[in-house]
């Protein structure tokens, strides 16, 4: 596995962290009312705050629920759904307000802004007494030099699925290069089918998908180059235009080109090992999946929900046995390989014949081990992450929706880029 | 025909049958007063719910608000977040497109309200039917309709399907994801979901013409596009007034429809103020900057609200 060493990337941001010190220090004193009632041996509730809404990763977290009440008496975990792009706000809202939930299922990238605001507390005092803290590598833990804020229970990552009924009727075999992959495409069109499923809504999710083809040609948030995006978009500018690539990517999120893809007459589709289950229940057709072929510039998110404990939780010290025994528990990262399909985060789980057997999760392990990049790109200021993504993400939206060409879409997006970035 | 002045109002007696004077209505002022003391609660409720936050948005725009800064000290920056959205040019870009989106929601809002009304105007089943169906429709959260206009206006949903089906085009009608239709599309579901409201009110307003004045005009032998000339549109006039003003409300702060169709895109193509704000503030949390873009929007909405008021006043006066 990559070790992105987050805990080192974000040594810039220490003045930040140390003034966050104090704010979450004063966050935890809230907390401890929780603690007190605790003691009180009456029943209690873990409130976890999700965005699961895939059938696959909803029944995880209801396992996760039953697993940890099971060895709990009286406790009752309420898992509450809130959508995605809304999570982050309505976390960074409540810790305003000293409320919110005991544990917060988030997309990992985005820890910066929950820190910012204070909504998480600190871990470093449970996880230095974890025992199991030295199976996971430094790449999955989110915080500052000060601080440790969040844990990632797996990885999560994108792969190319193939239709394999599709490609056997078009007479080509899984793609290995870029020019492999159009020319499949090509063929896939010519039999009457559609190329290729991806995402390519204006927010985060679209440049979520969009950077293992911008990265393939050349383009690098460490020195954005116009030029290289151009290329990045131009490429995804002209599936659309030879037909491999519906310009309704535009209003998908991720969930959405999967189904496409499930329901057949989709050569490929740019997903995530989580869509394994969802895979499993709903294709009627032989797939498998293969990595991204991106040459040799190209990369892939190693992303994944970071898992962290509201600041003003009413019970941290049940929470962080919630974490223990569902996310960070090798049965529990077993669990979501079986539902879900992700790769867990410790060593021990990830040997598990259930991941090194598994003939679709193989090439994610791949991809990981080959093509994995930091999420976010480490060279992004914690504070300009979401402006980076949301803007990558909407000159993507308009390049595939042929809103902007590629290069005024490139044109527009980089000069704020290094703006944001500070290049 | 002549009119006659009203008789002038007896004074009011007394209990006792004598006038009741002066210092009666000096006792009166108290129960005036205990009066006004019921609109407390609203006031409150107002205050709290509705001025507090309108103040504290304002209060926000002068001031740069992140995420690190949200549940803190708010430092005061002056203009400096409305000159970057207008320098940035997506304030203005955000505007043209919220007023392109207006225009359609209200024409085609009016123009198919009032139609609706003129055809649901008799009594009978079927129009109770219909009008059912279209209270039920008005009534479906934004969220639940712009899902299901989603998948009607997907490549393989309905409306493509019949399209194709009827020889109207080959290929699917880009309706979400063409920069220019995309607008169009999600300006017209926003007038589809205001249709109901609006041929609701325009039905009560032609309700209240009396049978007699239509029996009158068909035995002049008026035409049925006379009645409505003449007889129909002159009539609801007043409440076009203020419908109209209403509906470019509705319009101006659309946001549900746009959040679950297209989410601003393709690129940019449907942010609308509304929607830009959201982005700024819940996307980019960059909460300074999507106030001050909120507080433009606010702005407008204020104007037409006094032109709703005062729209209201005449109504009322006459």
């Amino acid at each position: 596995m990559h070790s992105t060493r987050i805990l080192r990337h974000h040594r810039r941001v220490t003045a930040v962290g140390a003034a966050l010190a104090a704010t979450l220090a004063l966050s935890a004193c809230g907390g401890a009312g929780g603690e007190s009632a605790e003691e009180g041996g009456e029943d209690q509730t873990v409130t976890v705050w999700h965005y699961f809404s895939a059938d696959n990763q909803v029944a995880l977290m209801d396992e996760y629920a039953k697993k940890f009440e099971a060895t709990n008496e009286g406790v009752t975990v309420e898992n509450v759904y809130v959508p995605y792009d809304q999570m982050n706000s309505k976390v960074v809202s409540a810790a305003g307000a000293q409320t919110g939930p005991d544990v917060v299922v988030f997309n990992g990238a985005e820890w910066g802004v929950l820190s910012q605001a204070g909504a998480l507390a600190p871990l470093d005092e449970q996880w230095s007494s974890f025992a199991d803290a030295d199976q996971f590598p430094d790449s999955v833990l989110h915080g500052t030099e000060e601080e440790m804020l969040a844990v990632q229970g797996y990885v999560n990552l994108l792969g190319l699925w193939y239709n394999a009924d599709i490609l056997k009727e078009i007479g080509v075999e899984p793609p290995t290069t870029i020019e492999e992959l159009e020319a499949a495409m090509a063929a896939a069109k010519d039999a009457g089918h559609e190329g290729i499923t991806l995402s390519a809504l204006p927010q985060s999710q679209g440049e979520w998908q969009a950077y293992p083809w911008l990265t393939s040609q050349g383009f690098d948030y460490s020195d954005p180059n116009a030029d290289d995006l151009a290329a990045g978009l131009a490429m995804a500018n002209s599936w659309v235009e030879e037909g491999y690539l519906s310009k309704e990517a535009t209003t998908w999120d991720q969930t959405v080109p999967f189904q496409q893809f499930t329901a057949g007459g989709v050569a490929f589709a740019e997903n995530g090992n989580w869509q394994m289950g969802a895979a499993e229940a709903d294709a009627n057709f032989e797939y498998g999946v293969v990595p991204l072929p991106l040459g040799e510039s190209g990369k892939v998110y190693l992303g994944g929900e970071g898992i962290g404990i509201g600041a003003s939780a009413d019970s941290p010290t049940l929470a962080w046995e919630y974490l223990t025994e569902t996310y960070l528990d090798a049965e529990g990262q077993l669990l979501a390989v079986e539902k879900v399909g992700s790769i867990p985060a410790r060593e021990d789980a990830a040997q598990d014949p259930a991941v090194v057997d598994n003939p679709l999760l193989a090439p994610f392990s791949a991809t990981l081990a080959e093509l994995g990049a930091n999420y976010p790109d480490s060279v992004i200021p914690v504070e300009s992450v979401a402006d980076v993504q949301t803007s990558m993400g909407q000159a993507w939206s308009a390049a595939v929706g042929g809103q902007q060409s590629p290069e005024e879409a490139a044109a527009g997006i980089v000069e704020k880029l290094q703006s944001l970035i500070g290049q | 025909m002549t009119t006659h002045p009203l008789p002038a109002r007896p004074r009011p007696k007394q209990p006792d049958g004598t006038a009741r004077t002066d210092k009666s209505k000096a006792k009166r002022r108290p129960r005036r007063r205990s009066r006004y003391a019921f609109t407390i609660p609203a006031l409150i409720f107002l205050a709290a719910f509705s001025l507090f936050p309108l103040l504290q948005l304002v209060r926000m725009s002068f001031s740069d608000v992140t995420s690190a800064t949200l549940n803190g000290a708010w430092p005061f920056v002056g203009l400096a977040n409305y000159v970057a959205g207008f320098e940035s040019g997506v304030t203005g870009a955000a505007l043209t497109r919220t007023a392109l989106f207006v225009v359609v929601v209200t024409v085609v809002g009016m123009v198919m309200g009032l139609l609706a009304a003129i055809a649901l105007r008799t009594r009978g089943h079927w129009s109770n039917a219909l009008l059912a169906v279209m209270v039920f429709a008005w009534a479906l959260p934004p969220v639940v309709n712009g899902s299901v206009w989603k998948f009607l206006l997907a490549d393989d949903g309905l409306v493509n399907t019949i399209a194709r089906a009827t020889g109207v085009t080959e290929t699917a009608l880009p309706f979400l994801y063409d920069q220019y239709w995309a607008l169009g599309a999600v300006a017209f579901v926003n007038s589809w979901a205001v249709i109901p409201f609006n041929a609701l009110v325009f039905r009560a307003a032609l309700l209240n013409i009396e049978p007699e004045v239509f029996e009158a005009v068909a035995l002049d032998g008026a035409s049925r596009w006379q009645e409505v000339r003449h007889i129909m549109i002159p009539s609801v006039r007043p409440t076009m007034l203020v419908l109209l003003v209403l509906t470019i409300v509705y319009g101006f702060r659309s946001f549900d429809f746009i959040y679950v169709m297209t989410f601003g895109g393709p690129g940019d193509a449907t942010n609308t103020l509304p929607f830009l704000g959201y982005l700024q503030a819940f996307s980019r949390f960059q909460f300074g900057l999507g106030a001050s873009t909120s507080v433009v929007a606010v702005l407008v909405v204020l104007v037409l609200a006094v032109l709703y008021a005062r729209s209201i006043h005449r109504e009322e006066s006459e």
